[in-house]
């Protein structure tokens, strides 16, 4: 209905974020031409933990983020490790791989599911799309027969945490040296069953394939020619993202700054099965189209040009800044009160479809090499990361029945005075800690999440933010319902808890509210 | 049918994912059996915009019956008061958290944060719960707010508030069935004995074979911090996930259910005289706990000292 509107700013509600997120677009001919996006919580998690015990972060940090909690615990202990110079032991390791990625696969399969395939059943939107009553039947919330499938499953895997660490969410079982208990011999086989229970159903439901299948897919045509011959695949979950996503045409939309940042994931055990490059399962880089380099964390910055902090003289490394809310400007410039981390001065995205292009992954890399990062590309990239992740799981169980005897924690005696930073591949991207200890207390604290990366504003070149660039060209059919525009923020998988240091931004003259609250 | 609206405030949404670990075998079935519609949930419902304002309209204008208003996530009221570090388009949520309350039947606290302020509470965030400020009666409600049904906020404590937990309010809520609630409201049922209730460490507690460092099977509560015997909750009965707790898995309890949580003493670690906790188990007078500890640890059987026995 807006098509013939010249320029029309949209201001639209948004739920299904962890988090309250505002985004801003202007419309011209139907087609977004500017977004801004910006943070309607302030939640102050840096600024509560100076002055704490040197452990605290441990305790804290996870609870800035209930659906990623185990993520914060990881570069909460690894800062900590940095600082004491000290590695845990093998099966520790072990354990805090599985417990992380037992969360990657929970948060996955509910963001897919639940929060993102949700939208196909959106009537106002879809009413005309050939597959509507189908959407309608699998992803209605807390009905549709791959909704409850979806809670049901993610509910048991889980389980695997609370048997390595207690409870989920908001343990701490990584402490600095390892984790606080090992498993015996029946505790590891209650993993294991609930393991395979979940790949039996992942593979079933989810891809329609095993994963050894699945591995075999190393482009576009391979995808295409899967879905067009296997019945069970393109019955499946992703056989339906994908003939649901083509129909809808979220190939084409949500393009992002064409700039991919993985900080690397799971460090691998000295001894191990499982393959990796340079000690870790999923690789660390920089990529910039397909050309990979090296990930160099000195590189990144935060830049407050258009964020309501207190000034800074210039893009600032975290180990040096101050996160100073400045609440008394109302200056219309500064719109967002989340911080523009720049990763060598470039705007970056974050995330498994990061992962796979720094990995090189070939069926991605065919993918953007036709089409361009898109919507449909990110999603495909998430719904199919448990297809990397449970065979690695299943090898370090297997390994643990073997070295049940070893240790699963070394004494550290105290954290000693120092700088130290906790660098990981979280659920929804690259998560950084940059921690200094003085005196057995908390002196600095510093968080960027993967969110914060995704969803920074403006920086002092002018250059948007990552789904601020994907949202430029995306059009919007009807400004009453832009489902659209939701497609292009959610398949970043936005986390807005965990921009800890995101602030309300004000007064808005029109913008798509992604809102936890209401 | 009773209605529910779920809103969140400063809070990490860890409620709403512990809710969705309940095993009945899932929450959809739960609010099935139990008649409860839910009008409203930020992470599961799929409203438009335009249908969310209306039903948020109609129930405050009384034309929707709200029976049960569910707040997760503390209620921030800074900068000064002005509660402009959260807002719903470009209102202080704080405001609309207090008109839903006027309508609502029943109001639940869904974990600490709601319920006591939690995280912020103390700091530039002036983060409060609805009806207690940390160990203070008041909050954003007040001290003498009785909802609609005359009974006043029902506050699940933890963080995050147990699965079953909650799943167990909603059902005595929704089934009439009034709850007996503590001083800091907290429901009897669940809030009526301590952490350390139900720990597979009992044994050595009991005996003070306790740890000094982490990954061993002893006590964790005389040198780890853990403030299992202090708080109460129901981790160690109804356990976490179907499984476990967290002192079973070796991490001490860090006392979530408390309205001073979280403490500003140093986790992991007990502050003491003279080897005894300076904070004691609810009720106990401390020379006779002195007493009674030094004999216990005197007479410790070996398969505790040697840590032969399982936990």
């Amino acid at each position: 209905m807006s098509a013939d509107n010249v320029c029309k700013r949209l201001n639209i509600p948004l739920n299904r974020v962890e988090g309250d997120l505002e985004i801003q677009v202007e419309i011209e001919q139907g087609i977004i031409s500017q977004a801004r996006s910006s943070g309607t919580m302030y939640r102050g998690f840096e600024n509560m933990m100076n002055g704490r015990g040197a452990l605290d972060g441990l305790v804290m940090t996870p609870r800035i983020c209930g659906i990623c909690s185990l993520s914060h615990l990881s570069a909460a202990v690894q800062a900590l490790e940095d600082i004491a110079g000290t590695t845990p032991p093998d099966n520790a390791i072990r354990l805090r791989n599985l417990a992380l990625m037992v969360e990657m696969l929970q948060s996955d399969m509910r963001q897919s599911i639940l929060m993102f395939m949700v939208d196909f059943a959106n009537m106002q939107a879809y009413a005309s799309h050939s597959l509507y009553s189908q959407a309608n039947a699998r992803y209605t919330p807390l009905s549709g027969t791959s909704a409850l499938q979806t809670i049901r499953e993610t509910r048991r895997i889980l389980e695997v945490v609370a048997i390595i660490g207690g409870q989920w969410p908001h343990t701490s079982f990584m402490v600095p040296g390892g984790v606080t208990s090992s498993l015996d011999t029946f505790e590891l086989l209650r993993c294991r069953m609930i393991l395979e229970h979940f790949q039996d159903w992942y593979e079933t439901n989810i891809l329609g394939c095993t994963i050894l299948t699945w591995a075999e897919i190393k482009s576009q045509d391979d995808l295409l020619a899967l879905l067009r011959e296997n019945r069970a695949c393109r019955e499946s979950d992703l056989g339906f993202l994908m003939r649901f996503g083509l129909e809808a045409g979220l190939d084409r939309i949500g393009q992002g700054p064409d700039c991919f940042l993985s900080f690397g994931g799971f460090s691998l055990p000295g001894e191990t099965l499982v393959p990796g490059v340079k000690d870790l399962l999923i690789p660390a880089g920089f990529a910039r189209c397909d050309q990979v380099r090296d990930f160099d964390p000195s590189e990144i910055s935060e830049d407050i040009s258009y964020a309501r902090f207190a000034r800074q003289p210039a893009p600032t490394h975290p180990f040096y800044e101050k996160t100073t809310p400045d609440f008394t400007d109302h200056d219309q410039d500064r719109y967002s009160w989340v911080k523009a981390p720049r990763y060598a001065g470039q705007v970056v995205e974050t995330g498994p479809l990061a992962e796979m292009v720094v990995s090189k992954d070939p069926l991605f890399l065919d993918l953007l090499r036709v089409q361009g990062p898109s919507v449909l590309a990110r999603q495909l990239a998430r719904i199919t990361r448990p297809a990397r992740l449970l065979p690695a799981m299943l090898t370090w169980l297997r390994e643990l029945q073997h070295t049940l005897d070893h240790k699963f924690y070394h004494r550290v005696q105290s954290i000693p005075d120092g700088m130290g930073a906790g660098l990981i591949q979280a659920v929804r991207g690259g998560l950084g800690h940059w921690v200094r200890i003085t005196d057995k207390q908390i002196e600095h604290y510093q968080i960027i999440t993967p969110s914060t990366w995704n969803g920074s504003p403006m920086d002092g070149s002018g250059a948007p933010g990552a789904w601020e660039k994907a949202l430029e060209g995306t059009p919007v059919k009807d400004p009453e319902n832009p489902v659209e525009a939701g497609h292009v923020v959610r398949s970043f998988d936005p986390c807005l808890v965990c921009a800890v240091h995101s602030v309300q931004g004000g007064k808005q003259t029109g913008g798509i509210i992604l809102g936890g609250g209401f | 049918m009773k209605t529910v609206y779920w809103i969140q405030g400063g809070g990490c949404g860890g409620d709403s994912m512990s809710f969705l670990s309940h095993n009945f075998p899932d929450i959809s079935e739960l609010f099935r059996v139990l008649h409860l519609e839910l009008l409203w949930h930020p992470s599961f419902s799929s409203y438009s915009p335009g249908g969310q304002d209306l039903l948020l309209e109609s129930i405050l204008q009384g034309k929707k019956i709200l029976d049960i208003l569910i707040l997760e996530g503390s209620v921030i009221c800074g900068p000064s008061g002005t509660g402009m570090f959260d807002v719903f388009k470009g209102r202080p949520k704080k405001d609309l958290v207090q008109e839903l309350a006027q309508q609502a039947q029943v109001v639940i606290a869904a974990g600490t944060c709601a319920s006591y302020g939690g995280f912020g509470a103390d700091s530039e965030v002036e983060s409060t719960g609805l009806q207690f400020h940390k160990s203070q009666p008041g909050g954003l409600l007040g001290k003498d707010f009785r909802a609609g049904s005359g009974r006043p906020v029902i506050n699940l404590a933890g963080c995050p508030c147990h699965h079953d937990v909650m799943a167990g309010a909603l059902g005595a809520v929704a089934d009439g069935t009034s709850l007996d609630l503590d001083e800091f409201q907290r429901p009897r049922e669940w809030y009526g004995t301590m952490i350390h209730q139900g720990c597979t460490r009992n044994e050595y507690h009991e005996y003070r074979v306790e740890e000094s460092d982490f990954g061993e099977l002893g006590c964790l509560f005389f040198h780890m911090g853990c403030a299992g015997p202090l708080v109460p909750g129901p981790c160690n009965k109804l356990l976490w996930n179907q499984q476990s707790s967290k002192p079973r898995a070796g991490v001490p309890c860090f006392g979530c259910t408390d309205p001073e949580f979280p403490r500003n003493n140093p986790f992991f670690y007990t502050q003491n005289i003279e080897g005894i906790p300076l904070s004691l188990p609810k009720g106990v007078n401390r020379a006779h706990y002195m007493v009674y500890k030094s004999m216990a640890a005197a007479a410790a059987p070996v398969r505790l000292k040697k840590r032969t026995a399982k936990v």
